[in-house]
């Protein structure tokens, strides 16, 4: 029970007093400016270390260390497949998949650029977790999903740069295609919700990541260079307006919502006393060459901890107060954020439910020019991948 | 957000630690990409008996020994280097000189980079076995240095340096890491030393370049051999592909031939049988016609033409596309030679030149007619493309220059000029040679090798490696021969007469019982064991005995020498041995597999000595049913040793009473009821058109009288039966023991196909039938093929039968399923060789297996099984010592093939001297006939004749006999063919009476006229056998 409770919940929760968690909701939800136990701003990411191209027998790899301690490693490794085609009817059959996937090759569905999401497969390890428990579970499929839902783009000569996103980068022809595997290591305990960590890393990797380069044309077997040095970036170096790369893996953030307020890159135990919690995976998404901001690809809420905590008491309810001259602050008041009514001061386990306007706040943090977004994208842009 | 990323440079273990990564596709299709790291050292020497540092950093062994020094302290000087070089080649040098680096009047004191040896691997295998054997011998001092694992010389890719950039910067580094080292050692030791300069050979003009700026010494292949003695011999022998390259930017004339697929294309093509891969196979008639056996299909393909056979060469294995159907062809009824066809070429003009002659092409007009005939021979069959070459079988080819095509340059010196070469081997087109010394290599047997042949030339272009001598002497022609054949002919290295015992010819079996050669032998001294061979053996192989038991059943034992005693497993004998595979009987040279000292004297069972043997004694009943069999390791003394006469004569002898003459005659009984049930099983009696030479000739003679056909005497087939009972027995014994290791042979069915066109001749022609539903079947209808008139005839159809099966082979039993053990010849479901182990491997490798089986554990009591127990290992074994046994029987049956041309031509000069040379009246039996000739098999010498038009002699014609003469009635004659009755009538134009014509039909009987003649008008010419029809004999 304990461990089904971790695995759904967001985090394990920190050993904090209703007293402690109450003071940390006031301070985080305090109007425009809240005040975080470590002194960041809302937008502030803790300072991270990382590096890629760690492992040199995969395609591509990476390693993030966050301050507080926790690590990830991300190994990505391809394998060559053939398309198994049911019976002759082949360009049918492969049509229907790729625009029955939905997500993928629509606008291009022709049979090649169509791929199929279940050549992207994810591993996470996590210690203390059994590979089916559901955490892991749950944190791969987040994020492959947003992997292989993420489509391509056209540049300005209207040639297409990774048409049908991933999945259509990894076909090599009607008859063969790339198996990606990510395997994702967790180093440490997940002492806050590891998904953040997950995501970073895994971008990081797959920016990093080659395959051999081909030389065999069109619907020939794949014949490849055997030179590793020539061997081609899954996502092409193809520099945009202002240099950024055109195309990226997406990125998975959390961010949280206290009150009206919308924090990114929460601790533990921000996480413990938040309203609402949301993993919103992004991803550079430009058309015709002119710098779109970013394409938002999925928000998942994630189950807030904060609604398995203990209640706090307020005065008027506790029978050692009984009797006690009751103050006039204790009188309660309408939380603005989820429209309960609330004694300050006193903790009060949240029940979920956000306002819409919290939410628009969040997305719009993620998504506008010069917002989180693209700063977090810019910071992983400046790791060197050699 | 910041990000950190860790500094790896601050290592100081990381300089010595660097890795090399690369792509690699497997097999079953997999794409790996593999991380290989490299730990760097300083102690890898520089091995230069000058060096005063490195002599104290080598590593060493476990006595403490450093490996000894290579390089020489006073290299050989050039001019342009008089104080002494060493030579640093790169793959391009080696690849187009080779052959310059075996050459033994320069090339010392060369360095060879483990970086340029591994390229050298990945562009050609056989050039990288040579180096390596160039490496191993001392004489040359060559020195592979492991640059690649010395910090100083290692060296990183640079970002978007080739890899070719990368490994000639990796040549000079080492260039100028050797001159600074050895400059250092010097100044160390003090000493005033000249220090040899470090050469660069390199044909890449960047890198010569790059090394100029660099300050190391660079040389072209060619400026460097300019710069030797000698260099005009020097300069012919560097390959002719580097001038191909050198040209392929510019734009050089039209391309001749098609471009072959991508590999990916091909591999995909292959994968889907769109394609089919195959070893591609010329017709010995007709050079434009080749054939492709592949898995797909039950016959070949037919692969007409020089535009489909596009660059192949005999032996390669190709990949072939099939063509439309409208494009099939029958196969070709004529005789075509390349010879006769593109005589006129001219090897330096290229630009006039078309792939198709109009000669050719009209050769090739004929054959298209004839495809619209009805019969089954004349039926269109299926004809393919070469769209690729998987593997070149190039090889080192035996020929003789063109007279022809040196035109009047020859006298004009030393200019370079082109030049034909014409490989003995008709398979193989002529060679475009590039030469100055055309005028002293006229009339001599040469080695040259093919280089390349690209889509621009007609021919394969080549070059010269050496003169074997003057064409027809003994010496060149039995070396040219050898090579031909691939025979190891070379005298056994040091290292392996070390093997043998150091008591050379005075080594004896132990006298004492306690000996350990004794060990788990059997005391067989007291048998009545005697051998039977042919006169003259020296390598007595076998010996046997039959002894009456006391239950009236007898002991019958068959002792072979026992070689594996004396070559163990894994030393440099056991495997020069296993190299040469068996060995080689030419006419007048034997090629030893193993050396003289065992084969003639410790391994065979000469008679009147003891001896260590392998025996196989069964106990059969008096009707030679078997009861059981036994093997052992055993000591014998043979009482004598017969030939094959001396024993048929001695059996015959009724007052020989003795024991050892009763002994022979009970296992000429046995053997001759074996025989019987062997037939009875369905074993089939074939004929090989075989003659025996006898060379002690006397001078006086008549050099014709050696030339023998083969006698068979009953003792013969006793000793075949006997070995043929004792391998069989082994055969199933090592299989038992060893089911998936065990070497055995096997002569596969013949599909039915194979027979199609043979049961045809025979039903038209003689209204005769063959059965090949079984080897059974086959045997007794073979039987029934007899003309009365005709004795020869029946040998005549068995030979033709022989022709249509699949040669026997060697194979491990893993290899196939148990009912493919089965011997189809022999009738027997499973065999193998044992009999013979002093001249051949695989009987040898038998009697290993055959010893562990038994449980023998040799002298020491742990003969291992090594080597005789890994399937890929014997595998490798099998398919060599398959090789070198055909090898060996083309080389024999060549020799003899040579020596009958000789004895002619002794036989025709000693007539010359009387008058014209008549050459010898035979009989001749008709083989095949084609549109424009006909074979002709003289069993008499054992040859077949091709005989062409002018070959024919006409009735009433005058006896013109000069070839010059002879060719010149090839233009006035016709010819009626038909294919479907196996007929020519060759008649003169305008003279159909049928008195003036003569008539030959297939399998006829016909009188002809076998000389040996000079291939005249082209100046020295080659020698061939000429066979004249003269008239038919069956009247």
């Amino acid at each position: 029970m304990s461990s089904q409770r971790q695995a759904s919940s967001a985090a394990q929760i920190p050993h904090l007093s209703p007293a402690e968690l109450s003071y940390l909701y006031t301070s985080l939800s305090l109007p425009n400016s809240p005040i975080r136990p470590d002194g960041r701003s809302p937008t502030q990411f803790r300072p991270l270390s990382a590096e890629t191209n760690i492992l040199p027998g995969t395609n591509g790899s990476a390693r993030i260390g966050f301050a507080d301690g926790t690590q990830a490693i991300v190994g990505v490794k391809a394998e060559v497949e053939k398309t198994v085609l049911v019976s002759d009817t082949l360009d049918v059959q492969h049509e229907a998949q790729g625009t029955g996937n939905g997500e993928g090759g629509e606008g291009s569905s022709s049979a090649v650029t169509g791929g199929h999401g279940s050549w992207v497969q994810m591993s996470i390890e996590i210690p203390g977790f059994r590979d089916d428990d559901a955490l892991p579970v749950f944190l791969s499929e987040m994020m492959r999903e947003s992997l292989v839902g993420s489509v391509g783009v056209k540049d300005k000569s209207g040639e297409e740069n990774m048409a049908g996103g991933l999945k259509g980068r990894l076909v090599i022809n009607k008859r063969w295609h790339w198996r990606l595997y990510i395997d994702v290591l967790l180093l440490s305990q997940p002492l806050s919700y590891p998904l953040p960590l997950l995501s970073l890393t895994t971008h990081l990797a797959l920016l990093s990541t080659k395959l051999p380069k081909l030389k065999s044309k069109g619907e020939e077997d794949p014949f490849f260079d055997d030179d590793w040095a020539v061997a081609e970036y899954i996502y092409p170096r193809v520099l945009g307006v202002s240099n950024t790369l055109q195309v990226r893996p997406p990125v998975t953030l959390l961010v949280i919502s206290v009150g009206e307020n919308v924090i990114f890159d929460p601790t533990r135990e921000e996480i413990a006393v938040a309203d609402a919690v949301l993993a919103i995976s992004v991803t550079r998404d430009n058309e015709a060459g002119s710098l779109q901001p970013l394409k938002l690809l999925s928000i998942r809420t994630i189950d807030p901890p904060s609604r398995l905590t203990q209640p706090g008491i307020p005065n008027s309810e506790n029978v050692n107060m009984l009797g006690a001259p009751a103050p006039n602050e204790n009188v309660a008041v309408l939380n603005p954020a989820t429209g309960e009514e609330e004694v300050p001061g006193v903790w009060r386990p949240r029940r979920g439910g956000v306002k819409r306007s919290v939410i628009a706040g969040m997305v719009k943090t993620v998504l506008k020019k010069g917002g989180v977004g693209e700063e977090v994208l810019a910071g992983l842009e400046g790791v060197e991948v050699s | 957000m910041k990000s950190l990323r860790r500094d790896v440079s601050s290592n100081p273990q990381a300089a010595n630690v660097t890795s090399k990564v690369f792509v690699r596709s497997t097999k079953s299709g997999k794409v790996q990409k593999i991380v290989r790291e490299l730990y760097l050292r300083q102690d890898i020497p520089c091995s230069s008996k000058l060096c005063s540092l490195c002599p104290s950093i080598a590593p060493a062994d476990a006595n403490g020994n450093i490996a000894p020094f290579v390089l020489s302290d006073r290299p050989a000087g050039t001019k342009a280097f008089p104080r002494g070089h060493y030579l640093v080649p790169d793959t391009n040098a080696l690849l187009n000189g080779m052959d310059l680096f075996e050459h033994t009047g320069a090339f010392y004191d060369v360095i060879i980079l483990q970086t340029v040896l591994e390229e050298l691997r990945n562009q050609s295998l056989p050039l990288y076995n040579r180096l390596l054997s160039l490496i191993k011998t001392d004489e040359k001092r060559f020195y592979l240095f492991f640059n690649e694992f010395r910090l100083e010389t290692h060296v990183r890719r640079g970002p978007e340096e080739s890899i070719n950039d990368r490994n000639d910067r990796a040549v000079r580094i080492v260039a100028s890491w050797y001159s600074e080292h050895l400059k250092a050692s010097s100044q160390k030791s003090k000493k005033e030393k000249s220090i040899p300069a470090i050469v660069v050979i390199t044909d890449d003009k960047d890198s010569l370049r790059k090394a100029k700026e660099e300050n190391v010494s660079a040389l072209s292949l060619s400026d460097y051999v300019s710069g030797l003695e000698d260099s005009a011999k020097l300069l012919d022998m560097i390959s002719e592909a580097r001038e191909a390259r050198d040209a392929k930017g510019s734009v050089r004339g039209q391309m001749f031939y098609p471009e072959y697929y991508s590999m990916s294309k091909i591999q995909t093509g292959l994968r889907a049988a769109n394609l089919h891969q195959g070893v591609y196979n010329v017709s010995p008639y007709n050079y434009l016609e080749g054939s492709v056996n592949v898995p797909a299909f039950d016959k070949p393909l037919l692969i007409l033409g020089r535009d489909n056979s596009n660059r192949a060469i005999a032996g390669d294995i190709v990949v072939i596309e099939v063509l439309p159907q409208d494009q099939w062809k029958s196969p070709s009824t004529k005789i075509v030679d390349e010879e006769a066809v593109t005589r006129n070429d001219n090897p330096d003009t290229e630009e006039t030149e078309a792939v198709v002659t109009d000669r050719e092409r009209k050769a090739l007009q004929e054959e298209v007619k004839k495809a619209h005939g009805k019969h089954s021979e004349g039926k269109p069959q299926p004809t393919a493309k070469v769209v690729g070459v998987i593997k070149r079988n190039w090889r080192q080819y035996v020929g003789h220059v063109d007279s022809g095509s040196t035109g009047s340059q020859v006298a004009s010196g030393r200019r370079q000029q082109t030049v034909f070469v014409l490989p003995m081997d008709k398979k193989v087109p002529k060679i475009r040679v590039r030469t100055r010394q055309a005028a002293d290599l006229l009339g001599h047997r040469i080695l040259v090798t093919i280089d390349a042949w690209d889509r621009d030339s007609r021919y394969p272009s080549g070059h010269f490696i050496r003169s074997l001598g003057e064409l027809e002497t003994k010496g060149a022609e039995t070396e040219a021969l050898l090579l031909e054949y691939d025979v190891q002919y070379k005298p056994f290295p040091k290292s392996v007469l070390d093997c043998l015992p150091s008591e050379g010819h005075d080594w004896k079996v132990p006298v004492s019982k306690e000996d350990k050669g004794w060990n788990g032998r059997r005391d067989l001294r007291d048998l009545l064991i005697c051998s039977i061979d042919p006169p003259g053996c020296q390598d007595i192989d076998d010996a046997l005995h039959a002894r009456l038991l006391p239950n009236g059943n007898f002991e019958v034992g068959v002792h072979i020498a026992d070689v594996s005693h004396f070559v163990k497993p894994h030393n440099p004998m056991d495997l020069e041995a296993s190299v040469r595979g068996s060995t080689v009987y030419l006419v007048d040279k034997r090629i030893d597999m193993l050396p003289h000292l065992l084969g003639t004297d410790l391994c065979s069972l000469k008679p009147y000595v003891e001896r260590y043997a392998f025996s196989v004694l069964w106990e059969v009943t008096p009707n030679a049913e078997i009861v059981s069999s036994d093997f052992t390791k055993s000591v014998i003394r043979s009482r004598e040793a017969f030939s094959y006469e001396q024993a048929q004569l001695r059996i015959d002898d009724a007052s020989q009473k003795d024991e050892l003459t009763e002994s022979m005659r009970n296992l000429l009984k046995f053997s001759k009821i074996l025989r019987q049930k062997r037939y009875d099983a369905g074993a089939l009696n074939l004929a090989s058109p075989e003659v025996r030479i006898e060379a002690d000739a006397d001078e006086v003679g008549d050099p014709l009288a050696d030339v023998k056909t083969k006698a068979s005497l009953a003792t013969n087939s006793l000793v075949e039966e006997f070995m043929l009972l004792a391998n069989i027995t082994v055969a199933s014994k090592i299989f038992q023991s060893f089911s998936q290791t065990a070497l055995l042979r096997r002569h596969a069915t013949p599909p039915p196909q194979n027979f199609e066109d043979l049961i045809n001749q025979l039903s038209k022609k003689r209204n005769m039938e063959l059965d090949v539903s079984s080897s059974g079947a086959l045997a007794s209808s073979l039987d029934k093929c007899v003309d009365p008139k005709n004795p020869f005839f029946n040998t005549l159809v068995r030979i033709l039968a022989t022709r249509c099966m699949t040669s026997a082979e060697y194979f491990c039993a893993g290899a196939h399923a148990e009912s493919e053990f089965r011997h189809y010849g022999l009738a027997s479901p499973i065999y193998t060789h044992f009999t013979s182990p002093i001249r051949r491997y695989a009987d040898l490798l038998v009697h290993r297996q055959l010893a562990s089986a038994i449980g023998y554990e040799g002298e020491d009591g742990h003969a291992g099984l090594e080597g005789v127990a890994t399937r890929s290992k014997l595998d490798d074994i099998c398919r060599n010592i398959n090789y070198r046994h055909r090898n060996a029987q083309f080389a024999g049956r060549a020799s003899i093939e040579y020596y009958v041309g000789q004895a002619l031509k002794a036989r025709g000069e000693k007539m010359a001297a009387g008058g014209t040379d008549q050459g010898v009246d035979e009989e001749g039996y008709v083989m095949r006939v084609f549109e424009n000739g006909a074979v002709v098999f003289v069993p008499r010498f054992g040859i077949e004749g091709v005989v062409r038009l002018e070959d024919f002699v006409l009735p009433g014609e005058a006896g013109a006999w000069s070839v010059t003469q002879r060719r010149e009635l090839a233009p006035h004659r016709t010819t009626d063919f038909d294919p479907e009755e196996y007929t020519l009538r060759v008649e003169e134009k305008g003279h159909p009476e049928k008195e003036r014509g003569v008539f030959v039909e297939l399998f006829q009987k016909v009188k002809v006229n076998v000389s040996s003649v000079k291939e005249e008008g082209r100046g020295a010419g080659k020698r061939r056998v000429r066979v004249l029809i003269t008239g038919s004999s069956d009247e």
